[in-house]
């Protein structure tokens, strides 16, 4: 009997988390660039770690419109993950390494708006609909000099994401969220 | 006789009576712990008090290690989160004007 109900949680929470998993864009084939790196950024912060932070940019913002906005932004997002090198050097990694990444974002479901591709140098954000709704949002920016990978998990109106003026986030023109963006 | 043979008999050695050492500690034992009363309550013992007053010390200690810790860990996180969103804002604005050169071209 016990066995039976140890199996039933374990499977009810295996389930639990499965769409999760399925959504979550997984940063894969990095490993080694950040000691080659003159600068790293390495962040991952979840739902938690997302409330948290939201909680103590809500204590210490003064209640400034930027802290209110970033604050009611953050409690829709799911995760964030950051991975951003910068080196001396060109050639410090391949764009083949981005191919696990870039596979990911061929899968059903997420849609590339925006992508440039010059002379080794990559640009491409991805979204993830469900319901009309963006509920991930990826960002590949590849230089010779400079690498970043962003993956934001969440609720996310990128009007909200442009209107955050005070920490340099830009006014894009966003293409109707419903529609494939333009592709090269 | 003088004093100082008072002294010297009243101070002189003498080895105890056979059994002395066990009827000593047999006393020690039976003797109870010393205990503070404390009125309305029944009486404490003093090391009652102790484990309390070091129990207490402990909740205390770590009830605020634990919110020292979760405030590092909030402000840490708020920082992140605001770097995270620096940097996309930054690659944005980037692929913004990638295209806006691209469609200038």
């Amino acid at each position: 009997m016990r066995r039976i109900f140890l199996i039933t949680v374990i499977a009810g929470w295996t389930a639990a988390q499965l769409p999760a998993q399925l959504l979550q864009l997984r940063i894969t084939g990095l490993d080694g660039l950040a000691s080659k790196a003159k600068e790293s950024v390495d962040i991952t912060l979840d739902s938690s770690l997302l409330q948290m932070a939201g909680g103590f940019l809500a204590r210490n913002g003064k209640g400034s419109k930027d802290s209110q906005d970033i604050t009611s932004l953050l409690t829709a997002l799911k995760a964030i993950t950051v991975r951003s090198f910068e080196f001396n050097e060109t050639g410090q990694y391949r764009i083949e390494d981005l191919e696990p990444i870039r596979a990911q974002l061929r899968t059903p479901g997420w849609s590339k708006i925006i992508s440039t591709q010059k002379q080794g140098e990559i640009s491409e954000i991805y979204t993830r609909m469900e319901q009309g709704k963006v509920v991930g949002f990826a960002i590949i920016a590849a230089e010779p000099k400079e690498l970043t990978i962003v993956a934001i998990e969440g609720t996310i109106d990128l009007k909200d994401l442009s209107k955050l003026g005070g920490l340099g986030v830009p006014s894009i023109p966003i293409p109707d969220q419903g529609k494939k963006g333009k592709q090269e | 006789m003088n004093l100082d043979d008072e002294l010297r008999a009243a101070l002189r050695r003498e080895d105890p009576s056979p059994g002395f050492a066990q009827r000593a500690v047999a006393r020690a034992k039976s003797n109870p712990e010393p205990t503070m009363a404390i009125p309305i309550f029944q009486p404490v013992r003093i090391s009652q008090m102790i484990w309390a007053a070091a129990l207490a010390a402990m909740l205390v200690i770590g009830l605020t290690a634990t919110s020292e810790y979760r405030q590092r860990k909030a402000e840490r996180a708020g920082r992140d989160a605001v770097l995270a969103l620096r940097i996309t804002a930054e690659k944005l604005n980037m692929t913004r004007d990638k295209v806006l050169k691209r469609e200038e071209n």
